[in-house]
């Protein structure tokens, strides 16, 4: 792929000090682009630096055949900060969607199916045998919905601490103004696991296991575990083109965002170089001074953010004797033990009947036993492949007229829980690759004998593209530990001028840029309080 | 028994009738419904009794005598016994010992959890005041970072705490037993660590009458009586809500109206067929849910020797750390697990009791579920005695009778499933005082 800004690639390094910059933003994922953008468009001269050959981190277009691009990292748009779309003006710099408010068709292990609308609301248009069941459900999404978007200041994380506003005050007024059945509902969903949640409210098995599935999906958390459900109001509480807890396509695929945000940045003339790979912070006195690059030359600049992984930045850019012991053990702590995998498919031929192809235009879910689940889980902790996993399948094909194939199909899927691996060998791969194809097999029945194509994905390979810490990758833990990990690598080291918004600052999966927003804003508030 | 109370309280173990005692004493309209066949046995030992519950039932009047347990013991499948003690230097100088290299961290360790147990974290209580959870609490957690990392860790697993300050892998087995076996729970899942904390402060070393004495639950139980609380062996047939009562119907036409069921232990709950998971009033929200206690009985011919000569000690039967985790998964699935974790103690009348909590709640077969028989009872008494056989070899020849007991949902529908103001107190190592603690606050949201 060409890269437009190639002229601001070639190496500037060798052993020189360049000063006069505002700010250094390491990393060139979605939130280092981010917030670039942001510091950009606020007036600061911005110099963003990413490791890799290109920019982009680990959503990326690559060929996984010849002549037929994938999209790696995420496929879908479910929890994309609205604030970022419009505030860096995402749509006039190419953002679009192909599909929005896609359906889902849910598929059972006991060949049962179940279609959901894309807004959660219209629970009333599902073909449920009992009208309890979907009172129950309307009750229950009213519910989550409501509470999902009141917690919503509360999943864009991030301790930042700082001179003209407390981000964190403003959170706790205003979580702590919740009137009475919401506090009640929050302290529930917060405590409780999702298996209990959703067994005092459902009835019906299938509405259970689907939920139970979205609530797992992605995430470290086993649905028989406290804190669980947590997950599924992070997710809720995203929006995709305008509606709550949606999925959507964006034309060209999730690259397509991360495009768009070059292009923002761009835009807003930061200084943008690729192959630029970061050695050290500069840290003078109890102040950010710069950055050391990797071939010894030195950025000079009073505001450093860093985008990548926090076990990169803080052991090894900032180093051990600064850190304290806090952060330092909520960054080791815990050894991951659970990750998702993506595989894209090539299929041949074109769908034959009409429920085929309608199916392909909706996010396809593929959703396990509770019993299957929680087996699921456990095997993956205790670093066993499972037999069944969920799958979550999109066409982009169908789905992205710009993508369509003569005669051939991309189904694109997202599978989960599997074992956490840093280096997974070749039996490993094998046995992940047949753990997802028989569990596609079991609502696709036949569709092995059409496969061309696959192309495995894992955490480790996501983890080598980006060049970052494999844990990074790894899923996310309950939603508590992430507000923990969160708070202590956005606030915890108190070096002034210094932000973090890697992976670790973000809450919950999925293509999001709150955590680069809130940091480049924090930044911007002490900028201009310092300039003031 | 008709007429209105404040109370109804449900389970004859020492906690519950410790709950209705104090709320008697404070003036509290209490009822309490045990069950019809409890046999007179010789006692287990039960959680210790904190010092303000011993003012507040003014146990001292009753005659009442105890002794703390004498150790905790680990019988790992290889090597030594691995035992710690109440007393925290005693604990490190055994460890040293024996050569565990952790004996120097063991106190701050004792320090560290009992600061972590009593962290101002935003934890789920047994109880909310009616409409009033306290989400000031949690906003302020949420922007706390200090806090937040603090309830991470006493929210997150047991092993993560252990591994993080032991190097001894037998010791860290040795504790998570201990912390994680009453309650059933599995060291690496999400709120363990909660267990773990608690078990370390001293209200919850357990405690016994010693040979001859007052059994602390005829203590308790004439304390009761004399504090008026009304007692009933009646099976209640149907709760409903009526308005800020709960109407409870009895076999026999008996009904009363009371302002709260409270349930003083999960397991007295479980035999209801209410899970602290289903209870609508949200309490105990760190569910242990699903797995059933089971408890044997083992009569014998003759005295056994107790492992390390102790009698007076509470012993656990593990493999290895491993075995924690796979049991907890084995109940949650819905099967027996032949290297379940056990805890054994021998009574003053020469008994053996052995109790597992890692029993599934329900059994998983064929893609359905379905309620205890007696064969799995067999079954399970049977993986019992081979591990106490395992530690104790001729432990099996000597056994003359053997008595079960299995505190796991009843099939069929409970009497309290339309009612969802019940108070559940989750699975703690200091039950007693918890209980009495958790009536108290009901109490005092009532005023």
């Amino acid at each position: 792929m060409t890269n437009p800004l190639d002229q601001n690639s070639e190496n500037k390094g060798g052993n020189r000090i360049e000063g006069g910059i505002d700010a250094v933003v390491i990393g060139a994922g979605a939130d280092g682009l981010a917030a670039s953008a942001y510091l950009g468009k606020a007036g600061l001269r911005t110099v963003l630096v990413g490791a890799g050959p290109e920019l982009g981190g680990r959503i990326a277009a690559r060929e996984i055949a010849p002549g037929v691009t994938g999209i790696d990292g995420e496929h879908l748009i479910t929890v994309l900060d609205p604030d970022v779309i419009s505030e860096l003006d995402l749509y006039r710099y190419g953002v679009e969607f192909a599909a929005r408010r896609l359906d889902t068709t849910y598929f059972f292990e006991n060949g049962g199916v179940l279609r959901f609308d894309g807004d959660l609301t219209q629970a009333a248009l599902l073909n449920l045998d009992d009208d309890s069941d979907r009172e129950a459900l309307e009750a229950f999404m009213g519910d989550v919905l409501e509470t999902a978007a009141f917690l919503r200041p509360a999943f864009h994380g991030g301790g930042y601490k700082g001179p003209g506003g407390d981000k964190q005050r403003a959170l706790e007024k205003a979580v702590g103004q919740a009137p009475p059945e919401m506090a009640a509902r929050i302290q529930r969903y917060l405590y409780a696991t999702a298996e209990d949640i959703l067994r005092a409210r459902f009835e019906d098995s299938q509405l259970r296991t689907l939920l139970l599935a979205e609530t797992s999906f992605r995430s470290a958390a086993a649905p028989h575990e406290p804190f669980s459900f947590m997950s599924l109001l992070r997710r809720y509480a995203g929006e995709a083109a305008g509606l709550q807890g949606a999925a959507a396509y964006a034309k060209g695929g999730a690259v397509s965002v991360i495009d768009a945000l070059r292009r923002a940045a761009q835009g807003a003339k930061v200084d943008m170089r690729a192959a630029a790979p970061v050695k050290s912070i500069l840290i003078e006195g109890d102040r950010v001074a710069g950055v050391v690059m990797d071939d010894g030359g030195q950025l000079r600049a009073p505001i450093v953010l860093a985008a990548i992984d926090a076990r990169k930045v803080f052991q090894d850019m900032i180093g051990p004797g600064v850190i304290d012991i806090g952060l330092q053990r909520i960054l080791t702590a815990r050894r991951p033990e659970i990750a998702s995998a993506r595989m894209q498919i090539i299929l041949k031929g074109v769908a034959q009947d009409e429920a085929t192809r309608k199916n392909m235009m909706r996010r396809l879910v593929y959703a396990p036993s509770p019993e299957a689940l929680s087996k699921a889980f456990m095997d993956a902790r205790a670093g066993r492949v499972p037999e069944r996993v969920i799958v979550e399948a999109v066409f982009p094909t169908a789905l992205d007229e710009g993508a369509a194939l003569d005669k051939r199909q991309v189904m694109s899927v997202m599978a989960h829980p599997l074992p956490f691996d840093e280096a997974p060998d070749a039996d490993r791969r094998e046995a992940i690759r047949s753990a997802i194809l028989d569990s596609i097999e079991m609502f696709a029945a036949g569709f092995s004998g059409r496969v061309e194509v696959e192309d495995l994905r894992l955490t480790s390979d996501d983890a080598a593209a980006a060049g970052a810490h494999v844990a990074a990758y790894a899923a996310k833990p309950d939603v508590l530990q992430q507000w923990a990990l969160a708070a202590a690598v956005t606030g915890g080291p108190r070096i002034s001028g210094f932000y973090f918004c890697g992976p670790e600052a973000q809450i919950g999966a999925g293509l999001s840029c709150a955590a680069g927003r809130a940091a480049a804003k924090a930044a911007l508030r002490a900028y201009k309080k310092g300039a003031a | 028994m008709n007429g209105q109370f404040d109370f109804l309280v449900i389970g004859d173990d020492e906690p519950s009738l410790a709950a209705a005692a104090a709320a008697a004493k404070a003036h509290a309209r209490v009822a309490l419904l045990t069950s019809a066949d409890r046999k007179k046995r010789a006692a287990a030992a039960s959680p210790a009794i904190a010092n303000f519950v011993w003012r507040r039932l003014d146990l001292q009047d009753y005659d009442l005598t105890l002794e703390p347990v004498s150790a905790r013991v680990t019988l790992l499948k290889e090597g030594a016994p691995v035992a710690t003690y109440a007393n925290a230097r005693e604990t490190a100088e055994g460890l040293a010992e024996k050569g565990s290299p952790d004996h120097l961290l063991w106190r701050d360790f004792v320090e560290d959890m009992t600061l972590l147990a009593g962290a101002p974290a935003y934890a789920p209580a047994g109880y909310e005041k009616p409409g009033a959870p306290d989400i000031k609490a949690f906003a302020a957690l949420l922007a706390d970072p200090a806090r937040l990392e603090q309830a991470a860790r006493l929210f997150g697993s047991c092993g993560d705490i252990l591994d993080d300050y032991f190097s001894d892998e037998r010791l860290r087995s040795h504790l998570a037993a201990h912390a994680l076996g009453a309650g059933g729970r599995g060291d690496r899942e999400a709120g363990s660590a909660q267990a773990l904390a608690e078990f370390l402060d001293a209200d919850s070393w357990r405690v016994r009458a010693p040979k001859g004495g007052v059994a602390l639950r005829a203590v308790l139980e004439q304390v009761c009586q004399d504090m008026g609380v009304e007692t009933t062996h009646k099976k209640p047939v149907d709760v409903v809500a009526n308005g800020k009562f709960s109407q409870v119907s009895f076999d026999g036409d008996d009904k009363i109206k009371v302002k709260h069921l409270f349930f003083a232990t999960p397991a007295a709950a479980r035999q209801w067929g209410v899970s602290d998971g289903r209870s609508a009033q949200g309490s105990g929200m760190l569910s242990e849910g699903a797995h059933a206690d089971f408890t044997v009985r083992f009569k014998l011919n003759d005295t056994i020797e107790a492992p390390l000569n102790d009698p007076g000690a509470i012993f656990q039967v593990i493999d290895d750390g491993g075995d924690i985790q796979a049991a907890r998964n084995a109940a949650l699935q819905g099967r027996l697990c032949d290297e379940m974790p056990v805890e054994f103690e021998f009574t003053s009348n020469g008994e053996v009791i052995a109790r597992s909590a890692y029993l599934p709640a329900a059994f998983f077969e064929d893609g359905e579920w379905r309620a205890w028989t007696g064969q799995d009872r067999q079954a399970a008494a049977s993986i019992i005695k081979d591990r106490l056989s395992s530690r104790m070899p001729g432990f099996a020849s000597l056994i003359r009778r053997t008595e079960t007991e299995l505190s796991a949902p009843p099939s069929g529908a409970s009497p309290f499933v339309n009612c969802s103001r019940i108070i559940i107190q989750p699975h703690r190592h200091n039950a007693i005082s918890a209980a009495v603690k958790l009536i108290d606050q009901v109490m005092a949201g009532d005023d």
